[in-house]
């Protein structure tokens, strides 16, 4: 459900954007949205269809790309990255002891203004 | 035309944290989002935990609820200032809506404010509302298998309060693998096992809140 409010702040970040820069639409945006980070590409895409509505954004579209999980462990000192969602340990050694790198992203990277 | 940028989708909740975080820290203030799935025992937790430091310190509670003061009047009737928000739906407290009821707690007097979040073991771990830690309880009825279902909660808690522990001989719950998958989750996490009706276990607690304040 918390989609709903990152599509809310997804779509004020692009209208801001989009009206700063002296445009008047809105077309595609691209997204990162880390594995981890526990937003469900499907729950945003519904969430931002129905909030863009009446705004500048009512014709944009969401382009998400899945970030995967990846880190540094302190342990064995070896780079890791995964596809699961959550790691409970370091997939070399089984350490508790890493460092993430990536998987918890959300942030918008581009869009389309017209 | 094609526009570079490079925002963090969560900045302007992240934004207001911070500044709700400025004013706490100004105040002299220690904030702890406490966070739960609903009925694992946070309001009863904070009644037990007022009534252990019994006056010494100087506590303010904000209840965040989907609909309803039950909470604010559980809080209230210990005589402790109480601000009741009602998000209207929405699963989890933000930094705004904190940042709006502000004005309404006597942040001058207290020493420790406890943020009752929404009950929901998923969404109130991805919004900061300007806190010092967040704070989570798992009640053992609810199973052993929730630090492994429910990750980011456990990944993102200081400290995991392990309630109901007066019903263990009840349960077929294996309390030992709550802990070892929360602690393989997140390995810093303190845990307390604690009854907030026999009172077992609140001790350790409340001395914990204690150390981090003075």
């Amino acid at each position: 459900m918390h989609e709903v409010s990152i599509a809310q702040s997804l779509l004020e970040i692009a209208i801001n954007n989009c009206k700063n820069n002296g445009f008047s639409r809105i077309g595609n945006i691209k997204v990162l949205i880390g594995k981890a980070s526990g937003v469900m590409p499907d729950a945003l895409f519904f969430a931002f269809d129905g909030l863009k509505a009446d705004t500048i954004a009512s014709e944009a579209t969401l382009e998400i790309e899945e970030v995967p999980v990846s880190g540094f462990c302190n342990l064995c000192n070896k780079d890791f990255t995964t596809d699961e969602k959550f790691i409970l340990a370091c997939p070399h050694c089984d350490g508790l002891s890493y460092t993430l790198n990536s998987g918890r992203e959300l942030n918008i990277t581009e869009m389309e203004v017209f | 035309m094609k526009l570079k940028v490079a925002s963090k989708i969560l900045d302007a909740n992240d934004r207001i944290a911070q500044e709700n975080k400025n004013i706490f820290k100004e105040k002299g203030v220690y904030v702890i989002n406490l966070m739960s799935s609903p009925g694992a025992g946070k309001t009863s937790l904070l009644e037990t935990t007022i009534r252990n430091l019994g006056g010494k310190i100087k506590v303010g509670v904000i209840e965040g609820d989907i609909t309803g003061t039950d909470d604010a009047a559980r809080i209230d009737s210990l005589g402790i200032p109480v601000v009741q928000i009602n998000t209207g739906g929405a699963c989890h407290l933000d930094a705004n809506m904190i940042n709006e009821v502000l004005n309404d707690l006597p942040l001058d007097e207290l020493d420790v404010l406890f943020i009752e979040n929404v009950g929901n073991l998923v969404c109130p771990a991805e919004f900061k509302v300007g806190e010092n830690m967040k704070v989570m309880i798992l009640s053992i009825t609810e199973g052993h298998d929730k630090p492994l279902k429910y990750p980011l909660m456990f990944q993102e808690s200081s400290a995991l309060i392990i309630n109901k522990i007066d019903l263990k001989s009840f349960l077929d719950v294996d309390v030992e693998k709550i802990k070892k998958d929360a602690a393989s989750l997140n390995q810093p996490i303190k845990i307390f096992e604690v009854s907030c009706k026999t009172g077992e276990g609140i001790d350790n607690w409340v001395k914990w809140i204690q150390t981090l304040i003075s």
